[in-house]
C-alpha cells in the first residue's frame, strides 16, 4: 500500500518516481522527435538544442552542463529537495535522449502533426514532473529568482528568454523549421496553461 | 492497488472546451500509443485488442473493425450510464476510429526496438486514456457490458474484463507467435499499471 493511502493529498516516494521515470521518458521522446526533424523548443531545452545544433554535440550532455549554474538559484530559492529532484530529472533526460536513438528512429515523421505530438508529449511530461515537486531547471527557477530580487515578473523573464532564442534561431535555422518549432511551443504552453490547476490536481 | 478513497463533495465541473481540449489530447495520444504496437503488430485487451485481432486476421482496417464492434455497447451504455455517457462515448470511439486511419501513415519507424515500443504504447495509451476518463467518456466496449453483469448477475466488473482478456489472449496464443502475445501481456500491463496509479477521483478531483 502506497503511503498516499493514509494521506491521499501527499505523494508517496514510489509515486514521485514514476511520475519522475513517466515524465522524463515522455520529454526525451519528444527532444528525440525535435532533433529528428531539426526542430527547436523553448527554455533551457531549446537553448541547448540550438548549441547542440550548432557545434555537434550530443543534446543530452549540452543540456546537462547547461542547467549546472541554475542549480544554485534553485537551492536559493526552493531548497534541497526541489534542488536533488531537479538534478534527478535533468539527468534522466540527458541519459535518456542519448539512448532512445538506439531503440526508436522514425522513417517519416510528419512535422505538422510531429510539432503537435511533441506538444501533447511534453505537457504531459512537464506536468507530471510539475505536479510531483520536481522540474526540468533552468531559466524557470532563474526567473523566479529575478521576480524575487527585482519585481520582474517571472512569466515575463521567461517570455523574453524565449523572444530572444527564436529570434536568434531565425537567423540560423531554416524559417519553415522555426515555424513548427513555435507551434510546438505554443501547443506545449496551452495545454499546460489549461491542464496545470492545483485546484484540481490537489495532491503535492 | 491504491484503496478507494472518500470523493470530495461538489467537485469543479470541467467547462465545454475544457472537456474538448481533454478529449481531444487523450484521443490523439491513445491513437499515437496504438500506432505503436499496431506497426509491431501486437496486441491488447478490451475492445481495441479484439478489434486488433480481428484486423490482423481479415485484414480488414482497426478503424472500421474497432468502429463497428462498438455499436451493440452503446444500446447497454444508454441504458446503464446515461445520455450524456453514451454520447460521449460514440464520439470519443469515432474520433479515435478516424484518428487510427490517419496517424499510423504520419509516423513510421526506421527502427523500433519491440520492448522500447510496447512501453511507449503503455504509457502514451495511458495517459491519453485519464485523459478521456477524467472527462467523463470512455472508449465504449466491454466496459459497460462488464459493469451491467455486475448488477444483474452478481459478478465484479473488473472480474468480466479479465476473464475477457484472459479468453482473447488465449486464443491469440494459437493465432499469433507467442513472443507476439507475451510483448502484448506486457503492453497491457504497463498500461492498466499506468491508469491504475494516476486515476485517482480524490487527487484529480474536477469532474
Amino acid at each position: 500500500m502506497s503511503k498516499s493511502d493514509a494521506n491521499p493529498t501527499k505523494h508517496s516516494k514510489f509515486e514521485d518516481a514514476q511520475a519522475f521515470v513517466y515524465g522524463t521518458a515522455m520529454c526525451a521522446l519528444a527532444l528525440m522527435m525535435l532533433k529528428t526533424l531539426g526542430l527547436i523548443t523553448g527554455q533551457t531545452a531549446g537553448l541547448a538544442l540550438l548549441i547542440s545544433y550548432l557545434i555537434e554535440a550530443p543534446f543530452g550532455i549540452v543540456f546537462f552542463v547547461l542547467n549546472l549554474p541554475f542549480y544554485w538559484f534553485g537551492y536559493k530559492r526552493m531548497g534541497l529537495t526541489f534542488v536533488i529532484k531537479t538534478l534527478i530529472c535533468v539527468a534522466l533526460i540527458s541519459v535518456f535522449t542519448e539512448i532512445f536513438p538506439r531503440f526508436i528512429s522514425f522513417e517519416t515523421l510528419n512535422p505538422v502533426f510531429g510539432a503537435i505530438m511533441i506538444g501533447f508529449m511534453t505537457a504531459s511530461g512537464l506536468m507530471a514532473i510539475i505536479r510531483h515537486g520536481g522540474s526540468l531547471g533552468g531559466v524557470g527557477i532563474m526567473a523566479l529568482y529575478i521576480q524575487d530580487a527585482s519585481g520582474f515578473k517571472a512569466g515575463y523573464v521567461q517570455l523574453a528568454f524565449d523572444a530572444v532564442l527564436f529570434t536568434v534561431a531565425a537567423f540560423i535555422l531554416p524559417l519553415d523549421l522555426v515555424g513548427y518549432s513555435l507551434l510546438g511551443a505554443v501547443v506545449t504552453n496551452v495545454v499546460l496553461a489549461i491542464n496545470h490547476r492545483r485546484d484540481r490536481y490537489i495532491a503535492t | 492497488m491504491p484503496a478507494p478513497h472518500p470523493l470530495p463533495k461538489n467537485p469543479p465541473k470541467h467547462t465545454l472546451l475544457e472537456d474538448i481540449q481533454g478529449l481531444t489530447i487523450g484521443l490523439i495520444t491513445t491513437a499515437i500509443g496504438l500506432s505503436f504496437i499496431a506497426q509491431l503488430g501486437f496486441l491488447t485487451g478490451q475492445t481495441a485488442g479484439l478489434a486488433l485481432v480481428i484486423s490482423y486476421m481479415t485484414h480488414m482496417s482497426f478503424s472500421w473493425v474497432f468502429w463497428l464492434i462498438n455499436i451493440p455497447f452503446y444500446i447497454l451504455a444508454y441504458v446503464r450510464m446515461g445520455k450524456e455517457f453514451t454520447i460521449k462515448s460514440a464520439l470519443s470511439v469515432t474520433a479515435l476510429s478516424i484518428l487510427m486511419a490517419y496517424i499510423p501513415p504520419l509516423m513510421t519507424f526506421q527502427t523500433l526496438n519491440p520492448f522500447f515500443g510496447t512501453i511507449a504504447f503503455g504509457v502514451l495509451t495511458g495517459f491519453g486514456l485519464l485523459g478521456v476518463f477524467r472527462h467523463k467518456s470512455s472508449l465504449g466496449g466491454l466496459g459497460v457490458l462488464a459493469l451491467i453483469a455486475q448488477d444483474h448477475f452478481g459478478i465484479r466488473a473488473g472480474l468480466v474484463q479479465i476473464a475477457f482478456d484472459a479468453i482473447l489472449f488465449a486464443v491469440a496464443f494459437f493465432l499469433f507467435d507467442a513472443h507476439v502475445v507475451i510483448y502484448s501481456l506486457f503492453g497491457a500491463l504497463i498500461l492498466n499499471g499506468v491508469i491504475a496509479f494516476n486515476h485517482r477521483r480524490d487527487i484529480y478531483i474536477a469532474n
